[in-house]
Formats: C-alpha cells, sequence, structure tokens
C-alpha cells in the first residue's frame, strides 16, 4: 500500500494545515481586494500570504512547510539515502533569478535539510501538483526510493498576473468556479507538503492510501480546454481501471474550477461523460484563489482534511449552476463519511491529471 | 529489451538524426536557424512560426525522427507514446520576452505568455500528433540519463508501451536538444545510461 | 502595391512575434485562422485586437465583428478603411 500523510498547508489561510482546516469550516477565503495591482493599476483579488515579502519568497514558502513537515514524521528518513524530494511549481523563484528558476533553490533546500539527493522539479503547468503526487506514489511502487516528500508551490507575482490579464481570464470579484456568473480566475500563493511513503510507521498520525492515477493530453489546443473533456475523461478511466474502482465508489470529487467559462465548462462535460454529474463536488479555487503548480498538492491536502474530520466542504463562490451538464456542486458543509474521493486537474499544454485518496 | 530505436541531435549549428547530418546552418541566411530546418525538410505546419523556440526545436526535433524513420510512430495507439522531457533553465528565453513585452513594448502579449511554460512543447508535439498519453516535463541541473530511465520504468509498467523524451534547452547563448525514443526490440542500443551519455554528445562523433 | 496591406503583414509579424514569416509569406488572401493559412486562434485574436488599436486607433468592441474583420489580411485592410471612412 502506498501511504500519504504528514500534511501541511501554507497559504492565507494559516500556516499549518489545521489552521486552513478552521478557516475551510467556516468558508473564510483568503482572497481579498489588492489595491493598484493590476497592469493599468486596477485593483485586483489576490489570495496573497500578507506576512510573505521580499526576495526569496518562493525559498520561505518551501523551507517553511518542509520544516513543519519533518516535525510530523520521523526525521530520520529526512537524509537517507532512500527519500526523494519532488517539486510541483511553475515559476519558482522567477522574481529571484528569471534564468534559474529552480536550481539555487533546489541546492538551497538539499543543503539546508541535509537530504541525501537533490530535489527533482516537477513543471507541468497547472496540473504538476497532482502529476508529482502521482510520480511520487510511482516511484515508492517502483522500489526507486521508499520515501518521497511532495512539496507543491508558486509564488504570486506580477508577471503570471499580467499574463493572465492579458488573456482577459482574471476575474473582477472573487473567483466563483462552476457559478453562473464565473468570469475568470484570482490567482493564490501558497505552499501544501505531504509525505509519500511505503511505511506506514514513519507517520505520527495515521495515514491515508494514495492511489496514483494517470495523466492524459487533450491534443487540442495548448491554452484552451478541450470542447469535449477527452483528456480528463481519459484520466480519470485510466485512474479508476489501474485501481479496479468503479465510479459509484467515489464519495466526493474534488475538481480543478478554475472559475473561466470554458475550462468549468470543460469539466462539466467529462464529469457527465464519467458517471460522476451526481457526485458531491467542489472547487477549493474560491478559498486558496489559483495556486497553479501548488494547487493539486494544496487541494489534495485539503481532501485529506475532509477525510479525516469527515466533511464535505462547500463550493465556495458558487451559487447558480452556470454549466451545460448539471453538477452536484456543495452548497454548504456537510458532516459525511468520506472512504474514496477523486483529485482532477487540468492546464495550459492540455495536460490532465487525476488521482483518488482512501481513508484506511 | 528496451531499446534507443531513434534520436535526434539539435545544436546551435548542425541536426544530426541517428548520428547523420540533416541540416546544417547557413549563416549567411536570413532565416532563423529554426526556420532553415523547417524549410530544408518541407514540413507544412503554420503553427510552426506561432511557436516559442523551445516549441519549435521538440517540434523539429520529433518531426525530424519520424521522417527519418517511417513507420516508427504507427504501431501505436493515440495514448501509447509517453513523452518525457526536462531541461535546466525551464522557459526563461521565452519568459524574458513577455517580461519585456510589458515592461517594454507597452502591453503584456497574450500570445508570449502562453509559451511562458515549459511543458507548453509536450502539448504542441501532443497536437501535431493527436497524442493523448502521458506528458511530464522536469527541471534539472544537467541532463541526467537516471531521470528518464527512472521515469521511463514507471510509465512503461503504466501501460505506455513507447517513450519520446527530450533535453531541450534553448536560450539567448546556446541550443542543445536531444530527442530520442525507447521502445521494445530485441536487438538495438539499450536504453542505458552509457548509451544516453554517448548518443547526447553525438555531435563530436560526427564532426570529426 | 497595396501599402496598407503591407503594413498590416508587418505589423502582424510583429503584433504576433512571428518573426520567423516575412511578408512574403503572408498572401493577402490567406486565411489567418485556417490551419493552412496561418493558423492563428483566440489568443491571437486577442493580439489583433490590440494591433487595430495600436496602430489604427480602431477599437472593436464586438468581438463577432472581428470573427468577420480578422479573416484575412484583405478583409482586415477592408475592414480598417470602412471605419476609417465612417
Amino acid at each position: 500500500m502506498i501511504y500519504v500523510g504528514a500534511e501541511v498547508i501554507v497559504s492565507p489561510l494559516g500556516n499549518n494545515a489545521e489552521d486552513n482546516w478552521q478557516a475551510l469550516s467556516a468558508n473564510r477565503s483568503g482572497i481579498a481586494l489588492v489595491p493598484a495591482a493590476g497592469f493599468s493599476g486596477e485593483d485586483i483579488h489576490l489570495a496573497r500570504i500578507g506576512s510573505l515579502a521580499g526576495p526569496l519568497r518562493f525559498q520561505q514558502l518551501i523551507v517553511n512547510a518542509l520544516t513543519a513537515l519533518i516535525s510530523r514524521i520521523d526525521a530520520a528518513i529526512v537524509p537517507s539515502n532512500r527519500t526523494l524530494v519532488l517539486i510541483s511549481s511553475t515559476k519558482g523563484a522567477l522574481d529571484d533569478d528569471m534564468n534559474d528558476q529552480f536550481n539555487a533553490t533546489c541546492a538551497l533546500l538539499q543543503q539546508h535539510f541535509g537530504l541525501a539527493h537533490l530535489p527533482l522539479v516537477i513543471s507541468n503547468a497547472c496540473i504538476s501538483g497532482v502529476l508529482t503526487l502521482n510520480v511520487a506514489a510511482n516511484m515508492v511502487k517502483a522500489g526507486q526510493y521508499e520515501h518521497v516528500i511532495v512539496v507543491g508551490c508558486d509564488v504570486a507575482s506580477d508577471f503570471v498576473l499580467y499574463g493572465f490579464q492579458s488573456l482577459f481570464a482574471v476575474s473582477d470579484k472573487p473567483c466563483a468556479p462552476f457559478d453562473a456568473a464565473r468570469n475568470g480566475i484570482t490567482l493564490g500563493e501558497g505552499c501544501a507538503a505531504v509525505l509519500v511513503s511505503g511505511t506506514g510507521s514513519v507517520f505520527e498520525n495515521a495515514p491515508l492510501e494514495l492511489l496514483a492515477g494517470a495523466s492524459a493530453n487533450d491534443a487540442n489546443h495548448i491554452s484552451g480546454p478541450s470542447r469535449t473533456g477527452e483528456g480528463l475523461v481519459r484520466s480519470v478511466k485510466r485512474t479508476f481501471e489501474t485501481h479496479g474502482v468503479s465510479a459509484d465508489e467515489i464519495d466526493f470529487v474534488c475538481a480543478h474550477g478554475t472559475g473561466t467559462l470554458f475550462n468549468d465548462e470543460m469539466e462539466s462535460i467529462a464529469f457527465d461523460r464519467l458517471s460522476l454529474a451526481d457526485k458531491p463536488l467542489n472547487s477549493l479555487k474560491g478559498y486558496f484563489g489559483h495556486t497553479l503548480g501548488a494547487a493539486g498538492v494544496i487541494e489534495t491536502a485539503v481532501c485529506m482534511q475532509m477525510v479525516r474530520n469527515g466533511m464535505l466542504v462547500r463550493s465556495l463562490g458558487y451559487t447558480d449552476a452556470g454549466t451545460s451538464r448539471p453538477l452536484n456542486i456543495i452548497l454548504k458543509n456537510e458532516p459525511k463519511i468520506l472512504n474514496t474521493i477523486l483529485k482532477t486537474a487540468s492546464g495550459f499544454g492540455g495536460g490532465n491529471a487525476s488521482l483518488m485518496i482512501r481513508n484506511i | 529489451m528496451k531499446v534507443i530505436t531513434a534520436y535526434c541531435n539539435l545544436r546551435a549549428d548542425r541536426c544530426l538524426v541517428n548520428g547523420e547530418v540533416v541540416a546544417e546552418r547557413d549563416p549567411a541566411s536570413e532565416d532563423s536557424w529554426f526556420k532553415q530546418i523547417y524549410k530544408k525538410h518541407a514540413l507544412a505546419y503554420p503553427k510552426f512560426y506561432k511557436m516559442d523556440v523551445l516549441s519549435q526545436a521538440g517540434y523539429l526535433a520529433s518531426e525530424l525522427i519520424k521522417k527519418a524513420n517511417p513507420g516508427l510512430v504507427d504501431a501505436y495507439a493515440d495514448d501509447e507514446i509517453a513523452l518525457i522531457f526536462a531541461n535546466a533553465t525551464s522557459s526563461a528565453e521565452t519568459d524574458r520576452r513577455f517580461k519585456q513585452s510589458y515592461e517594454e513594448a507597452g502591453t503584456p502579449s497574450p500570445s508570449l505568455f502562453v509559451y511562458t511554460l515549459p511543458n507548453i512543447v509536450l502539448g504542441e508535439i501532443a497536437i501535431a500528433n493527436k497524442w493523448y498519453g502521458e506528458n511530464m516535463f522536469a527541471v534539472l541541473p544537467k541532463f541526467a540519463p537516471g531521470f528518464y530511465l527512472d521515469y521511463g520504468q514507471i510509465l512503461s509498467s503504466s501501460g505506455s508501451r513507447a517513450l519520446l523524451c527530450g533535453w531541450l534547452e534553448v536560450t539567448a547563448t546556446g541550443t542543445d536538444v536531444f530527442l530520442f525514443m525507447v521502445e521494445e526490440r530485441e536487438t538495438g542500443p539499450a536504453f542505458s545510461h552509457d548509451n544516453l551519455l554517448q548518443l547526447s554528445q553525438a555531435r563530436e562523433a560526427a564532426a570529426i | 502595391m497595396d501599402s496598407l496591406k503591407e503594413d498590416l503583414k508587418k505589423q502582424i509579424i510583429e503584433q504576433l512575434n512571428l518573426e520567423d514569416l516575412t511578408v512574403a509569406d503572408i498572401a493577402d488572401d490567406a486565411l489567418l485562422f485556417n490551419d493552412q493559412g496561418l493558423g492563428l486562434d483566440s489568443i491571437d485574436a486577442l493580439e489583433l485586437i490590440v494591433l487595430l488599436e495600436k496602430y489604427h486607433g480602431i477599437q472593436l468592441v464586438n468581438p463577432e465583428e472581428g470573427k468577420e474583420a480578422f479573416k484575412s489580411v484583405d478583409t482586415m485592410a477592408a475592414y480598417i478603411r470602412k471605419r476609417k471612412a465612417a
């Protein structure tokens, strides 16, 4: 069995998974209006971490998250030759050094934490987080490493904000995934870390099971979502097949749900094709904004908290159905025993990825 | 066993497929080096002109591998060829140009922004070939055979029957592109650490 | 030679960062958004809207209008002439 646990979340909502969970239980959002943040000096809604400032923000976030994670596991495995750190990120330390967005950070982490191996960076746009968790599980399963620490991190930069503005893809209110009045993303920043391991005893608190999934490309467009949801459908189908799981067994779907017109519409078509349209579903972007390379890890960590606390969390920002295929979007928090949950992601470059978490 | 069935080395001044020179840069030409290759091999894919340098390099090298090895990819279903790519500088060259668009040219350019992610080249290759398989892009300090061997093993055990792998470094100061195809065969150069190191340096061998 | 069309081709190359293309590579009637033509897409349409405003002082409010106007260099030139005459 592949275990996942010791989740840490650093976001505008708090510096650990428990504080973040408190905020989510109260349906509190990390999104705020930031004056004059936009390219033309407009006020923009962003999910920024207030205490994070100055240079080396990417590095700071990862060091904080890893330090917190290590306090929740058997610290003796950290320097082991059988342990690898994987980093999921899109733009890394771009604001510090455009020509070296990752390598300096990796070298520092290796030295700071006494790691046997240099961390490996996976950069696949918005599916990076889910993809990296799958890579971690597969590495452990193949016996390449015994323990893989997965860190997802991205900071909100002007670079990315201006880019999404140039695509007219930034919401003029806090993003409203799947809602009829949605009109774009809200950019966020944050970091999450989990340990993926074949050994259950290295976790301080009981771990959950990670069922690694597949990724699939849309083969359609580099920045526009597929009209048919083909890549997402293929990814989830293969994830189900790999583990002999059927759609009936899914208790909850944690969707990607960016809040753009086309992404959310694509997902509704895919979930409908996958017979998942009636499953309780949410997007967590209304709480954290879109944290890009961190999103898949942050959202999976929240899924783990949902399983542990036995609670479905409201899809913040959603009130009225706004996709061509109806979905069962969670309107208010609700206690529920969750055994098997599906997490999906889709992103630029046509990528789609999925994984499942199971209560043990 | 897993065998390297085809490969392409694209450097600053010449392009080789399976160790044979297929294009040499004409310094007198007004066309960019990548456009010279595109024209010389009569490729017909106008989207090429819109791509950033990483995507152009990945597209060219994958098309040249297919051209020199007819039938190479026909044996596979549309989701059986996985793409595993890596480089050291992510999309830094295009990032720099996008930053210039809003800092110097006055407006952030959407057509540059969409290329400011290193995995976009995987999307371009998937689109050009209608491939729905697995994609992964990693950022490593330098070309590391172990990365491809490890992840290739994982993908092969989860349903990908062939791998198209790539090291794709295209910056203002240099071009270092190495794409290779890995398939199940009885004979041929094994998908191994030493062979990858040797073939990645194929320019030197041919230049002698 | 129609100088507006030549200018437009230069502006398209500049605005869309197509520096691998030359003016001679774009035919007046080539379909800009067709895969056999220039293969432009919705992202590039955003750039063409910027182009019209930046070089010709024309603001395009109705995207449907853009669909017609951006078919080819011929139709873009005709659209600019019509808007300027109005």
